[in-house]
């Protein structure tokens, strides 16, 4: 992959702080709402519809519209302070604000009432647009996009059209024409719209939580996710007032307990980075343990609290990223709907690791810096050993490629040998015979003839010596088993065998097994001085098991004996192991295993 | 006597042809591959079929599995297996259910036409042929506590005459010796190795081996 083509870091949209003068501003112009809020002197109308829509005392509703619009307002200030690149912190200005602008119905001022009932269904829609764009503060998807739209649209754009229809009392500057049983009407089709929209939201929330597969950054979302159950109360709630049932105090209560905390959630789950600073110095002390390279993942993913983290290195000789056991790793494209967040990590101009994350820690560049800096050096051992890695499966590749092509052409020369030389050799045979035969009266011709067929026997003996070392034309043709029992009758000490395969291997696995068991027993006749031996061979989940045991003297020298040697080499080519024991004294145990696929 | 053949070098196909022909044998048909001898077969059931276990188009097993085939479907067919290497497995998944009527000997044998001839005729007329270097094998293959080693070397001499499959009458000329000796070394033979005496001679021919394979 030409490094032009890889995905790099999400950086570039880094907003500018918002200057200092203007949190200050906002910040006072937040607490202002709130006093005034508070202070609104709940001049309600005994008449009209805030009777119908009653939400609580009056004390009680001053005290919450303060407290909501200054909590949001300044967890806004600090989430845009602190993190200037998600517009989170904007978003929970705006919804400050809106909640503010909503409790204006409270006043008797004509604007501010006509204002405030402008947007007192406002709030519902900003809680569920807060939900959805958590945490990076834009909404994922056009469908939900599309969704909050027609909520809007429902909140304000209808509720324009029922002021007109009046029915608010005296202060309703929007009011027309006096038709409060059609402004009933649209306020019902309000409410039940929003609360669709509430339900709708957290119907999105659990799919997308579906299916971010394994749980990322677990406890912080679950705790903003637990908070979302308020949009189901809301809708409720909504659904209680349109259906004319009276409110059910408990889930009242509930609802707004449960926002009024939201923003400081919302605020905890956004700055959790602040939280994260003593983790990166935990991974740092962490690190300089020298930790072996597998567990580097599992420090960096503790430190960013991304159980899911996957590391990949850079391995500049393939052109391509691996994982630490030197596998090819292929790296997301950023995108909206990408489900992992990549993160290159270069030193120098060069690439080093890339780090495939959950993409909410996006928002969180800083910590990503930090992490991706302390882990610098172990990162580099990570390469070298993922480097390693996949140089020894490159090498065994070609290994096993070696000793197939090797195997081949073994069998193409035995074939030929079978086909040719020694055919015309065994007809050679019969055609000196038959000329012998021929010659009645000539002793001395027949003797040389006798004498030239005997020439011919010899080399026919020794090229089928030849062509049997070159490949055992029996264990391709019959198989495993019907070959082995040559062997084990040729045993120089007597042989248990015992063959449980199942059915025929690959060739490559039939021939290395014969192989084995033929050396093994040829060892056995030159240095064990054994009375006895056993040959098993078996199929155990997708490995074939080859054992010899003989009851001899023991000793054998895995390293100094090239037998035994060339034995381990020809198993660890088709990637299986070798391992045999000799104690002195207590007989020799020989056991393969070789992978065989199925 | 009828022969067919199945052996895919032209040249010892030819000196088979002849040689069987020179010593009064007809070969009623010869061929290369497995199928063509399985179709020779059924048309006109010969004597005995001479094969050469490897055979197009891979060379592996074809030749093998036509002559089980040719065992199990024709019983009064016999079999002669001809083969480069000898391979105890293979003789023995040739010989499993019995030895009548069934041969496996090394290529070179042919170039002793006699004997080569005298094996095809013993095939033919439901022998067996079974060659030398297999019964060495099981002779020479090593046992706890063996009974073998109680044979007189002339015992031991008859029994793997005997196991490669020959006659009293064959076994008796081979040693220069009478029938009546060859028959009284084989009733000790069976004697000192435990084995019930009595069948015709190729049956022994088969408890014989069992025995030494086992």
């Amino acid at each position: 992959m030409p490094a032009s083509a890889v995905p790099t870091a999400e950086g570039t949209d880094d907003t500018a702080a918002p200057s200092r003068w203007v949190i200050w501003a906002l910040a006072l112009a937040g607490l202002a709402a709130g006093a005034y809020s508070a202070s609104i002197d709940a001049a309600v109308d005994p008449t009209g519809e805030q009777a119908e829509a009653d939400v609580g005392e009056p004390l009680v509703i001053a005290v919450l519209f303060a407290w909501l619009t200054v909590s949001y307002v300044l967890c806004g200030l600090i989430a845009w302070w602190y993190r200037p690149a998600s517009r989170f912190g904007p978003l929970m200005i705006v919804v400050g604000f809106g909640i503010f602008s909503a409790g204006l119905t409270r006043t008797t001022s004509d604007v501010l009432f006509t204002i405030g009932h402008v947007v007192d269904l406002l709030p519902p829609v900003l809680f569920a647009h807060l939900f959805l764009a958590f945490p990076t503060g834009r909404l994922q998807s056009g469908r939900l996009r599309a969704l909050l739209a027609v909520a809007y649209l429902a909140a304000i754009g209808l509720d324009l059209v029922r002021m007109m229809l009046g029915g608010l009392g005296p202060h309703n500057l929007l009011e027309v024409v006096a038709a409060p049983d059609a402004a009933r009407v649209v306020l019902r089709a309000q409410l039940v719209a929003i609360s669709v929209t509430c339900l709708g939201a957290l119907v999105v929330l659990v799919l997308r939580r579906r299916s971010a597969g394994p749980p990322l950054r677990r406890t912080l979302t679950a705790l903003i996710a637990s908070f979302a159950i308020g949009l189901v109360m809301i809708a409720v709630l909504l659904v209680s007032v349109a259906l004319g049932a009276p409110a059910i105090a408990q889930i009242r209560w509930a609802t707004f307990a449960t926002l009024g905390v939201a923003p400081v959630a919302f605020l905890i789950g956004l700055l959790n980075d602040r939280l994260a600073r003593s983790s990166v110095a935990e991974l740092v002390l962490e690190l300089q343990g020298d930790p072996a390279p597998p567990d580097v993942r599992d420090a960096l993913g503790r430190a960013l609290r991304d159980p899911s983290l996957e590391l990949a290195y850079w391995l500049p000789d393939f052109g391509r990223y691996v994982d630490i056991e030197g596998r090819p790793v292929e790296l997301e494209r950023p995108g909206p709907d990408a489900v992992r967040a990549t993160t290159l990590i270069d030193r120098d101009g060069a690439h080093v690791a890339a780090l495939l994350h959950d993409p909410a820690l996006k928002d969180e560049p800083e910590l990503l810096g930090s992490v991706a800096a302390a882990a610098g050096i172990a990162l580099e051992n990570g390469r070298l050993h993922a480097e390693l890695r996949a140089r020894l499966d490159e090498l065994r590749g070609s290994r096993a490629r070696i000793v197939e092509a090797g195997q081949r052409e073994r069998k193409r020369l035995e074939r030929d040998l079978h086909d040719g030389a020694q055919q015309r050799l065994v007809a050679l045979l019969l055609e000196l015979k038959l000329l012998e035969e021929g010659l009645q009266g000539d002793p001395a011709a027949r003797a040389r003839l006798d004498q030239a067929r005997r020439e011919v026997a010899t080399s026919l003996d020794e090229l089928r010596d030849v062509a049997r070392g070159l490949h055992p034309a029996v264990v391709s043709g019959h198989g495993l088993e019907v070959a082995l029992e040559q062997l084990a009758a040729r045993a120089p000490v007597p042989v248990r065998l015992s063959v449980e395969l199942g059915g025929r291997l690959p060739e490559l696995l039939e021939v290395a097994t014969f192989y084995l068991v033929a050396e093994s027993l040829a060892n056995i006749g030159k240095h064990a001085a054994a009375s006895s031996a056993t040959i098993e061979v078996a199929r155990v989940d997708g490995r074939v098991t080859v054992e010899v045991v003989d009851d001899g003297i023991g000793g054998a020298d895995t390293e100094r004996g090239s037998g035994l040697r060339g034995l381990a080499d020809r198993v660890e080519a088709l990637d299986g192991r070798l391992r045999v024991w000799s104690p002195s004294g207590g007989g020799t145990r020989l056991r393969a295993e070789l992978p065989c696929g199925s | 006597m009828r022969v067919v053949i199945a052996e895919d070098s032209v040249l010892l196909r030819e000196g088979l042809e002849r040689l069987l022909g020179e010593h009064g044998l007809d070969v009623v048909g010869s061929c290369q591959t497995a199928q063509d001898l399985l179709r020779l077969v059924r048309n006109g059931p010969p004597d005995v079929a001479i094969v050469d276990i490897r055979l197009p188009p891979t060379h592996s097993d074809e030749g093998m599995r036509a002559a089980l085939e040719i065992r199990a479907r024709y019983p009064d067919v016999g079999v002669l297996v001809l083969s480069q290497y000898v391979e105890l497995g293979l003789a023995m998944q040739l010989l499993a259910e019995s030895t009548e009527g069934a041969g496996y000997l090394l290529k070179d044998r042919i170039s002793d036409v006699h004997d080569f001839v005298a094996a095809v005729r013993r095939v033919a007329t439901g022998g067996s042929a079974i060659d030398p270097i297999i019964v060495s094998t099981l002779l020479s293959k090593r046992r706890a506590d063996d009974p073998l080693s109680r044979l007189t070397p002339r015992e031991r001499d008859v029994l793997e005459l005997m196991a490669q499959g020959r006659s009293n009458q064959g076994v008796a000329d081979r040693l220069v010796i009478t029938v009546r000796a060859v028959e009284k070394y084989v009733s000790s033979i069976f004697d000192k190795l435990g084995l019930p005496t009595g069948g015709g001679e190729s049956r022994r021919v088969l408890a014989v081996l069992l025995y030494l394979r086992s």
